[in-house]
């Protein structure tokens, strides 16, 4: 009997354990290690690449700067994931309350990390540290909702056409400029096709996001001044304007601008078209400038896009504009020496010498101070500069960032089944309305 | 061993994996059909909303091709899958030459990762990089070429042939280690009775293989609905989602749109189905066998 007994206890036993050992081996388990061997004080950094070493350089390179400005005091620590990945893990762990002190929040779903209440407000930061918001000069705008400043941006994002003009050349093409319509575009891109080019490579596989040159289309069809009346019902997506701006791109598509394959090719894809002279532009950002430099060097251009002469809109307007934030968990406020940490941080990540790190990486930073500039051999970034020379007006925040996730999801759906053929604009318009009232 | 045999002890020893399974298998569902009621972003708090995702749904176009998309996998691979795997598996049980090259050959697939598979696939499907668009421009039969992913009709069928060729090993060995538990004395005295090869496959083999042809069934149609990385590395679900499958537009929905209220319901939506489908099957070869 007790043998019996003996066994049914360890039988019961033993299956506790064992589920109490899976449950706990599947837990997450606690992140929050407040202080290093040295004893220095350690923030996560939640960012949106695998590899920061590699993929986004200049950010690893501010971040090992600071750890070795305060050695055994603060140490910056990445929590690294691919985009997708961050995204989905932020979203965890702020349901959880496990957020990294800092992170790198999608632009488009910032405002909905801010309503959830789990963003520090950063004014105080910026009060406290005039210089900063000085070196900001209004960038810092684009993340302020009734919460406060809920953010503020990674970097600045200068975004428009590069150009490979040996290809240009080679097709007796001249180089576009400000002053170039979308007629003259259009023409231009026929002149390049027939010279055995691919004109402006573009993929949409998995990379509905890269569309950054239409950004600029979008502005110059009146974006930014209708976009508040589209969110609040007053008007709609598919008005006169945007109907125009996304008969633009059908002309595009139309004049056989974009690779055949691009349904089954990814931005990387598109881009290394441009890189080995296969395609003779390439819509993107700065932060493929110094991957430019490397393959196409001196014989790199930058264009804003056309000018439109169907809209009343302002046509002198370029894309420098913020890029995705940077939020702070608001649990930061509950230790005095983590938040000043990530003050100090945060100081030093908006600070001069981070600013010049940037340019060495041929980044623009979200601050301005005299005398961080770009060597004479980063070729695509002075491009850049060379072009923003003009200036001209930029939006508070690139278009497509200024929607929800679910409404930039469909804006990125309709503006590609334009490029591809799979939607008329009215068609695509409507369905960017769709997805507007859905969210609503 | 008397002691294990008592019901209550065998209740006992099943409650650590009744609570495992139900806690990351039952309640991720119950979870998920919750929010299927609810408009959530991910983040904060989720608002019921009663019918509405499933009204959207039954409204939104893409959900219909998705639906379309993953009916023509299933049909294509159920139909292809089960019959070629149990042929293939007929072919390998004779003592043939080279039928051990020919098994790994033939299972190979099956080790490869899917998101391999799909690089492998867009290689070959690709209209521009392709083989199959390069070898018909390569014989001059231009006419033929087609867009066999990317474009706007061929891509769910090529997705179901990529399906069917990394499937077709895994349940071949299936097939074949079923056929192996049929007695040898009981196929001999078939040979000895006269039987054609046809009429010892049609009334001896078939039937006595009732329960594995069963699971290979099931495991096609619970797979199909699973059918993920290959539509991810080949299409992505485009272009403008005329690819998608009821999961990777419920990926797409849940993830890409932070609409997980209208994800979850296309989710439990899929569910439901297989769930049908795989009722529907279980019933019909009981009924059958009864």
């Amino acid at each position: 009997m007790r043998n019996r007994n003996f066994k049914r206890l360890l039988s019961a036993v033993m299956a506790g354990v064992m589920t109490l050992g899976i449950l706990t081996g599947c837990s997450g388990g606690s992140e929050e290690a407040k202080t290093d061997e040295s004893g220095a004080t350690v923030i996560k950094f939640g960012i949106h690449v695998a590899n920061p070493a590699e993929q986004e350089v200049v950010t690893y390179n501010i971040v090992e700067a600071f750890n070795k400005a305060n050695e055994g005091k603060y140490k910056v620590e990445f929590e690294a994931a691919d985009t997708e990945t961050h995204s989905k893990n932020m979203k965890l762990k702020a349901e959880d309350g496990s957020l990294p002190q800092i992170f790198w929040i999608e632009g488009s779903e910032a405002s909905e990390y801010s309503e959830a209440g789990v963003l520090l407000d950063l004014s105080e930061f910026l009060n406290e540290n005039g210089n900063v918001k000085e070196a900001l000069g209004g960038m810092e705008e684009a993340f302020v909702d009734d919460n406060g400043q809920f953010g503020l941006p990674y970097q600045c994002n200068v975004q428009g056409i590069f150009y490979n003009k040996e290809l240009f050349d080679n097709a007796k093409v001249d180089y576009p400029t400000d002053e170039t319509t979308y007629d003259e575009f259009i023409e231009m891109i026929g002149k390049l096709k027939e010279s055995g080019v691919i004109p402006l490579a573009i993929g949409s596989k998995n990379s509905a996001y890269a569309m950054w040159e239409f950004n600029e289309f979008l502005a110059r069809y009146g974006w930014e001044g209708n976009i508040d009346n589209i969110l609040s019902g007053k008007d709609k997506f598919n008005n006169k304007e945007l109907t125009a701006c996304f008969e633009k791109l059908e002309g595009l598509k139309d004049a056989g601008s974009f690779p055949e394959n691009m349904a089954t090719i990814e931005y990387f894809d598109a881009k290394q078209l441009f890189n080995e002279g296969k395609a003779a532009m390439f819509g993107t950002g700065q932060w493929d400038c110094a991957e430019f430099d490397k393959n196409i060097g001196d014989k790199i251009g930058f264009w804003w896009g056309p000018k439109f002469t169907d809209t009343q809109s302002s046509q002198e307007i370029v894309m420098k504009v913020p890029s995705a934030p940077i939020g702070v968990s608001a649990k930061v406020a509950d230790d005095e020496k983590l938040k000043e940490g990530v003050y100090e941080f945060l100081k030093f990540y908006y600070g001069e010498e981070a600013a010049k790190l940037s340019y060495e990486g041929s980044i623009f930073p979200a601050t301005s101070y005299d005398g961080a500039a770009a060597s004479d051999s980063q070729y695509a970034m002075n491009a850049m500069i060379e072009a923003l020379a003009n200036g001209w007006a930029s939006p508070k925040a690139a278009p497509d960032l200024t929607v929800s996730s679910a409404v930039q999801e469909a804006l990125y759906d309709g503006i590609f089944g334009v490029l591809q053929g799979t939607y008329k604009p009215a068609e695509a318009l409507d369905k960017i309305d769709a997805a507007l009232a859905n969210s609503q | 061993m008397h002691w294990l045999s008592k019901k209550k002890y065998k209740i006992g020893l099943m409650i650590p994996t009744l609570l495992v399974y139900s806690i990351f298998i039952m309640l991720p569902i119950v979870i998920a059909v919750r929010y299927s009621f609810t408009k959530y972003s991910g983040i904060g708090q989720a608002k019921f909303t009663g019918f509405k995702n499933y009204v959207r749904l039954f409204q939104d176009k893409i959900f219909w091709i998705s639906l379309k998309n993953t009916m023509i996998m299933f049909v294509m691979a159920f139909v292809l899958l089960l019959t070629l795997s149990f042929l293939i598996a007929l072919l390998l049980n004779k003592r043939l030459k080279a039928v051990d090259f020919s098994k790994a050959l033939i299972f190979s697939p099956a080790i490869i990762a899917p998101i391999i598979v799909g690089i492998i696939w867009v290689y070959i499907l690709d209209p521009n990089i392709g083989i199959i668009n390069n070898l018909l421009d390569a014989v001059g039969a231009d006419a033929l070429k087609a867009k066999w992913i990317g474009g706007e009709k061929w891509s769910p069928y090529s997705i179901a042939i990529i399906y069917f060729w990394q499937q077709l090993g895994y349940l071949v060995t299936i097939f074949i280690a079923g056929l192996k538990m049929i007695p040898g004395d009981v196929l001999e005295a078939v040979k000895i009775d006269g039987a054609s090869a046809v009429q010892e496959v049609r009334y001896v083999i078939i039937p006595m293989m009732r329960t594995t042809i069963s699971t290979v069934a099931v495991l096609i149609i619970t797979g199909v609905f699973k059918i993920f990385e290959i539509v991810q590395q080949t299409t992505g679900g485009g272009p403008n989602h005329l690819s998608e499958t009821l999961v990777t537009y419920s990926y797409s929905m849940t993830f890409s749109s932070s609409d997980y209220g209208y994800g979850m319901s296309l989710a439990t939506v899929t569910f439901l189905l297989s769930l049908m489908i795989t009722a529907v099957y279980t019933a019909v070869t009981k009924e059958r066998e009864g």
